[in-house]
């Protein structure tokens, strides 16, 4: 049986990550790959979705925010809130865990990307530098706020989250992150923040509202983050306000310019390498920090657009090529009649 | 000839300077306007207002009725001006195709829940828009290099690339900003051809800035000339050529006392 070629090319993408999926549970299953490397890989995951919901504002769009961790605790504290003190795993059937795991996911993502809206509203109005201190900002107040509030733990945080969350979920949401986002990319939207990043002034003259799609890239990039927190909260079990400090969002914006700002494969890559790098550092102990910051500075030498800036893996990118290519004919003999 | 646009008493002022005083021009539709002067004389300010990039001080612009001024720079846009720049601004990592893609957002009616599933309806829009893209390249003789980083094109196609660029919009007035500056001769020719095709082709009403006068004058239907923000004279290129205010203010007052 012959596979229609759009449905080959869809399918094929997600037979590679299951297949990764199985290689690793292979791997577990002889022993080489234990709890430990899955924790790290689970990381990386929810870091891969982070950074590409950065990758959206910082390097499609142009802007630059440098408080995502805010949105990643709005998101991992509100569907926490849902799993942990309303619908707890005690009072809710078996069978419903994993739709309330899901609806917690959307409602965290939701609740980001309300706030995400919020603050974008008047502050993505101006040009240039103002959403940076915005954010940087927003992240502080959030962890700030988030301390105070006596039942989700205050500065303690929230323990006993139940860990919904394994490796195969992982796995899903970063493909499905990945999926929407390179569609977006490839859309009406997406060329517009592209446009809005590459000249705002031409953008605006070209009929863009810039505001509009500024504001859009923002909420659905803060819906990512909150998704992406949530995740993290059901995989760790226990969240504080610190966790989301300056310190994360710094982390994230290395992971986006290490791997390449602008490209879906460079969010894969730095996420992936830079949250297994420190772990696979740890034998030098307090000399791991030296050796991560002399990679990064070894890097942005040598590739100053990123590891793999400018690429983007094949089923990443949707070619316009074979979109025309039954067309160009007819196209051709079009013009050349209206002559 | 019906009146599409109608620019009354346009001045604006920076602090204390004045850069452009009471300029009037009623552009019909089909012709071809074309607004000269020396450096400075507020050439580009005059399209700034035009785009809605400036807010004039006090004066209307009017399209087809509608009072324009005081919106945004995408709604003078959406209303049917679109212009190209002196310094040319593309959208530098994009492709040709989705430079001249980007300038058809307006127009777009892809929706956002769609286009994140990429469903059906959406990969149509795409390949329509593709299709209807490469025509007008192809127009252009810009097929070629479809699917070239616009960043990566030469100077002389790259002004060219604005122009089509502009053209997607679908305007019905098209604001040149100095299209050939620093283009040599055989460029210059090309561009010249250019603007002739859509003016025929689209029967496309233009407003051109220019400094290079034998670009202009076979061109234009209609000149005016600006210096120091006052509109000095305005007419056909013919009377422009004889008019003596003119002279001096692209040679200076000396000229005729030599002559």
């Amino acid at each position: 049986m012959k596979i229609p070629k759009h449905l080959s090319k869809g399918i094929l993408p997600v037979l590679g990550f299951a297949a990764i999926y199985g290689l690793i549970m292979l791997l577990k299953s002889f022993g080489i790959a234990n709890n430990y490397h899955i924790q790290i890989l689970m990381f990386a995951g929810v870091n891969i979705m982070m950074t590409l919901s950065l990758n959206v504002v910082n390097g499609f769009t142009g802007q630059f925010s440098i408080g995502h961790a805010g949105f990643m605790s709005l998101g991992a504290y509100g569907s926490a809130i849902i799993t942990t003190l309303i619908l707890k795993p005690s009072v809710i059937p078996s069978s419903m865990q994993i739709p309330v795991f899901l609806m917690s996911l959307f409602i965290g993502g939701l609740v980001a990307a309300l706030v995400g809206f919020l603050i974008g509203l008047p502050t993505l109005k101006l040009k240039g530098d103002y959403l940076a201190i915005v954010t940087l900002a927003f992240g502080e107040i959030v962890r700030a706020g988030l301390r105070l509030v006596e039942p989700i733990g205050a500065a303690r945080g929230m323990i006993g989250i139940p860990t919904y969350a394994n490796l195969a979920w992982i796995f899903a949401f970063v493909a499905l992150t990945l999926f929407v986002v390179r569609n977006i990319i490839y859309s009406r939207y997406g060329r517009a923040w592209i446009a809005i990043r590459d000249n705002e002034i031409a953008a605006e003259a070209m009929g863009i509202d810039t505001t509009r799609y500024k504001i859009i890239s923002f909420t659905f990039s803060a819906f990512i983050a909150g998704v992406a927190g949530g995740l993290y909260a059901h995989v760790v079990s226990f969240i504080q306000p610190d966790t989301f400090s300056f310190v994360k969002s710094s982390d994230l914006l290395v992971f986006l310019y290490a791997g390449g700002s602008g490209s879906l494969t460079g969010s894969i890559v730095g996420a992936l390498l830079l949250t297994a790098l420190p772990e696979a550092l740890r034998f030098l102990a307090s000399w791991r920090l030296v050796i991560y910051a002399l990679v990064l500075i070894i890097v942005m030498l040598y590739r100053p657009k990123g590891l793999v800036g400018g690429y983007e893996l094949p089923f990443l990118r949707i070619r316009r090529k074979e979109l025309y290519e039954g067309v160009t004919e007819s196209t051709v003999q079009d013009a050349e009649e209206g002559e | 000839m019906t009146t599409l646009l109608s620019i009354k008493n346009l001045t604006i002022k920076f602090g204390g300077l004045v850069a452009v005083e009471d300029f009037s021009a009623d552009v019909q539709e089909g012709e071809l306007l074309a607004i000269i002067g020396p450096n400075g004389a507020g050439k580009t300010t005059v399209f700034n207002m035009l785009t809605g990039i400036y807010k004039p001080t006090s004066g209307t612009i009017e399209m087809e009725g509608k009072n324009l001024v005081g919106l945004r720079p995408n709604q003078f846009a959406a209303n049917g001006l679109a212009r190209t720049f002196q310094n040319i601004r593309l959208f530098h990592n994009a492709t040709v195709v989705d430079n001249i893609k980007m300038a058809y957002t307006l127009h777009s009616s892809e929706k956002f829940f769609p286009a994140l599933l990429r469903t059906k309806s959406i990969v149509e829009q795409e390949r329509e828009l593709d299709i209807e893209v490469m025509r007008l390249l192809k127009i252009f003789n810009l097929d070629q290099q479809a699917d070239l980083l616009s960043k990566n094109l030469p100077y002389g196609p790259q002004r060219k690339l604005e122009i089509v660029r502009a053209m997607m919009l679908k305007p019905k007035i098209l604001l040149l900003d100095e299209p050939v500056a620093g283009m040599n001769a055989v460029e210059i020719d090309e561009i010249a051809s250019l603007i002739r095709n859509i003016r025929e082709k689209f029967n496309m009403t233009i407003i051109l800035i220019e400094h290079h006068m034998n670009f202009v004058m076979p061109l234009a239907d209609r000149i005016k000339v600006l210096d120091f923000g006052k509109t000095i004279a305005e007419g056909n290129p013919a009377e422009i050529q004889r008019n003596p205010k003119v002279i001096e203010a692209y040679l200076g007052g000396g000229y005729n006392a030599i002559a």
